[in-house]
């Protein structure tokens, strides 16, 4: 057997007060059918990271929803997880010398994997490229599976490293289907599995999410030395050239001479280990100078999910300057906040930005300016879209929408009917 | 010109409130007579460390008392920040095989950064000794003062890093080091003794509504009813978390609601650090009363806040070296701390006064169970520990061991 993974309890009807009815009985009507029902899901790490994060609310969710879900985590030694590390940087367009010494210890530690996997799940969801060659290995084995299998991929393959995609493919194959987080990121030479799409989602219930008092969301700032009395723009983003942290500058500067009173708050998130990064906050400093009311702050100096979440609900205007972008998840978490968001047309921001309704679209620095301006003028219109925003995230990148998608997908792959009585949202079922 | 760093403006009087406004008004005196002063702080990283946070509070408050001050960082590159931690780990006592290409590097580093130094300023505060030799390299050193502010305990330094160190402090002005016991016979330079401190201002130390913080522990999966304790620590193997754990696992039949958070500040580095990780992962993932909960990039200085408030006893189980200030932290929320005899940590907790000194498991249980079951005593240590902390480890009182120092040397020019 691999590595369990206990997780705490959580319940739907927690988010019963944010979603509404209609969508939590949806939730359990799409559930109905699957009762009893027994899923793994199988990632690489029980610590840290994005998937290990969506894992520990999605598994102790379908429990509560009357699935019977686990979570499992393979083994592998110091130099399976060199290799991983590096095949996942190669399928995100970073080179790898991609050795048959590499692929032999992919496979070895695949094969070990498959044959501690239990197959007596109805539904296993594999996370990522790691252990993926768990089934392939499998069905050499025992010449199929019991239940159906689902190759969950959270990574950009659109510039993978052809050598690396073109050996992990036919692993992939043997799935029955494969989700990805956008439909740009799936493989064209891809066949075999049914695909469908998941585009990410936040937890409202998470620290970074919950509603604060106005006391204390002020209280934090003015510890930052930020006025709440005094307009904010705020961007959260590391500091790489793809965020545009200068750019962002730029923008405040042009809106401050006609808001003198304006101020910027900057949040990066940095890795010790990241030169670039480095390189990029002490630009963004030199660029800010002398103008105490530009605010460039990190986790470093301890700036986690409460701050971000007072900063966001005070800023007049997100703004998110993305020239190129993953899903830009941070976009939801401002929406959320009822706050308007300019930000880049890339990625996967148009999808959570609507034009003019939840914010503004941008491809330029002057444009950037003329919306933040524009929003900056007309407050009453900021709330309006900050209001559908709010709205916005609601129906489309919560958890529970998470929740939603693969309730559906596991009602589709099992022909329970229920999907297609609960049809999937445009654009999420791409081809099969 | 160095690394620049992102700063705040901050205002001295927003500390009355806190230290009183005599003590204000005593810290604008002690400035008036060095007004103007052009002091640079150096240091070789700008996040993350303690030197680091301190900075980040002294040098906007020394500049709104007048003072021309500023912090910068040095120019390195990894192959300096390889020596400097080897450098780092040496002169805490762990033992490095110290080579000359060491030296060599550490060297060309501090000439290259000698270079760097082309602004005019009157004082240098080199902060930790990782930089110090830059003075050797600068062309005319006696144009300014030169200090060194010693943040690490020296006491088991190891002797070769630390003479060949020695030879570049000894034409200091002045050296400052954080307590007594952290000292070597040979210190070089004149002393000054000048105890860490914590900012009362912080969004660490900020007051914060009972809601908010059941909210947030709530968030976490933590049950804001039930008895809570916590620890605040590196992710070390000296910080004992395992001990942690198994001391409060001791009393889970006397108190079925304990609950135990550790909260880690840092990464784990070497491999009994990762060793030790892995272990309370493990136990965490099987006994759900405990709960880890790491530094990384989500976890901020508010939670922690959050949590500190919310302990009902508030552990060190053990420390590395040094001051561990998050304990100050703690008692400025008037919390019962109960702490291993290490380092700093008995200066903060006057053993049967503002909390227990603890050594053993058995020591550290017995504690634990004394202050779950006598809340009149630990509310009494809570109140005690405010004082203590008001009188001995506010930031005010480091600015104005500063202001002396500074003071002095500006007479002494």
């Amino acid at each position: 057997m691999l590595g369990s993974v206990p997780t705490t309890p959580k319940s739907l009807e927690d988010y019963r007060p944010v979603i509404g009815d209609e969508r939590a009985e949806e939730l359990r009507a799409l559930a109905e059918p699957l009762k009893g029902a027994r899923v793994l899901h199988v990632n690489a790490t029980a610590f840290g990271g994005g998937v290990a994060e969506i894992l520990s609310t999605m598994v102790p969710l379908l429990n509560d929803i009357g699935l019977n879900a686990d979570w499992q985590v393979i083994k592998g030694a110091e130099e399976f997880f060199n290799v991983t590390k590096a095949m996942h940087n190669s399928l995100q367009g970073m080179y790898y010398d991609w050795t048959p010494a590499a692929r032999e210890i992919w496979l070895n530690y695949n094969k070990l994997n498959a044959d501690l996997v239990d197959d007596s799940y109805d539904f296993v969801i594999i996370h990522d490229p790691q252990p993926a060659a768990v089934l392939s290995f499998l069905d050499e084995r025992q010449g199929s599976h019991h239940g159906k299998w689902v190759w969950r991929c959270h990574i950009d393959l659109t510039d993978a490293q052809v050598q690396v995609w073109d050996f992990l493919r036919p692993h992939v194959e043997a799935y029955d289907a494969a989700i990805f987080t956008l439909p740009d990121y799936v493989k064209d030479d891809l066949t075999g599995p049914s695909i469908f799409c998941v585009p990410p989602a936040i937890d409202p219930l998470s620290p970074k999410n919950v509603p604060l008092p106005q006391e204390t969301v002020d209280g934090i700032l003015r510890r930052y030395s930020v006025d709440p009395a005094r307009p904010i723009i705020a961007q959260v983003s590391r500091f790489d050239p793809w965020k545009d942290p200068l750019g962002v500058i730029d923008v405040y500067r042009h809106a401050k001479i006609e808001f003198p009173e304006l101020q910027l708050v900057m949040i990066a998130s940095m890795a010790s280990d990241d030169p670039e990064g480095w390189d990029w906050y002490e630009r963004t400093v030199r660029r800010a100078g002398e103008d105490w009311d530009i605010h460039i702050l990190s986790n470093l100096n301890g700036v986690g999910n409460i701050e971000v979440n007072a900063f966001q609900r005070s800023a007049r205007v997100v703004i998110q300057k993305s020239v190129r972008e993953g899903f830009g998840l941070v976009v939801s978490e401002a929406l959320w906040k009822g706050r308007p968001v300019v930000a880049g047309n890339v990625g996967g921001i148009p999808l959570q930005i609507i034009e003019g309704e939840t914010g503004h679209l941008v491809n330029t620095g002057p444009e950037c300016a003329e919306r933040v301006l524009s929003l900056l003028h007309n407050p009453d219109e900021a709330d309006r879209m900050g209001a559908n925003g709010v709205e916005f995230v609601r129906d489309r990148f919560l958890t529970t929408r998470y929740l939603r998608d693969y309730l559906a997908i596991f009602n589709q792959l099992a022909g329970t009917g229920a999907a297609q009585a609960q049809s999937l949202k445009p654009g999420l079922h791409v081809r099969s | 010109m160095y690394g620049t760093l992102a700063l705040s403006h901050r205002a001295l009087d927003d500390l009355s409130d806190s230290a009183g406004v005599r003590t204000i008004e005593e810290l604008r005196a002690l400035a008036r007579p060095i007004e103007g002063l052009r002091v640079l702080n150096l240091s070789v990283t700008g996040f993350g460390t303690g030197t680091a946070e301190l900075l980040n509070s002294s040098v906007p408050l020394l500049t709104d008392l007048g003072l021309d001050c500023s912090w910068q960082v040095v120019r390195t590159s990894e192959e300096f920040a390889h020596v400097a931690r080897a450098m780092y780990q040496a002169l805490g006592g762990v033992y490095v095989p110290w080579t000359q290409e060491m030296t060599d590097t550490w060297l060309s580093y501090a000439a290259m950064n000698a270079d760097l130094l082309t602004e005019p300023f009157d004082v240098v505060i080199v902060h930790d000794p990782q930089p110090s030799a830059i003075r050797s390299f600068v062309a005319d050193p006696g144009a300014m003062k030169w200090v060194l502010h010693c943040h690490l305990d020296l006491s088991t330094a190891q002797d070769d890093v630390w003479l060949q160190m020695r030879e570049h402090i000894e034409p200091y002005d002045a050296v400052i080091m954080e307590s007594e016991h952290f000292l070597r016979p040979d210190m070089p330079a004149p002393m000054r003794i000048v105890p860490p401190a914590i900012d009362p201002n912080s969004p660490r130390n900020m007051p914060l509504p009972d809601d908010v913080v059941r909210t947030v522990l709530e968030r976490y999966g933590i049950d804001p009813d039930r008895p809570l304790v916590v620890q605040v620590s590196p992710c070390d193997a000296a910080s004992d978390l395992m001990g942690a754990v198994e001391c409060c696992g001791a009393l889970y039949d006397e108190f079925p609601g304990l609950q135990i958070a550790l909260i880690l500040m840092t990464e784990p580095h070497d491999p009994a650090s990762r060793q030790c990780y892995e272990q309370l992962a493990r136990r965490s993932a099987d006994d759900p009363r405990v709960f880890v909960l790491s530094m990384g990039d989500e976890f901020g200085n508010v939670e922690i806040n959050v949590f500190q408030r919310a302990a009902d006893v508030v552990l060190q189980k053990g420390l590395r070296k040094g001051y561990g200030m998050w304990i100050s932290d703690a008692l400025w929320k008037r919390r019962p701390c109960v702490v291993a005899p290490v380092g700093g940590l008995p200066e903060q907790v006057i053993d049967g006064e503002t909390g227990i000194v603890a050594d053993s498991n058995e020591e550290f249980t017995q504690a634990i169970r004394t202050l779950l079951r006598n809340r009149g005593l630990a509310e009494q240590y809570g109140e005690n520990g405010r004082r203590h902390v008001a009188q001995r480890f506010l930031i005010t009182r480091y600015l104005r061991d500063y202001l002396e120092i500074l003071n002095e040397l500006h007479r002494s020019r």
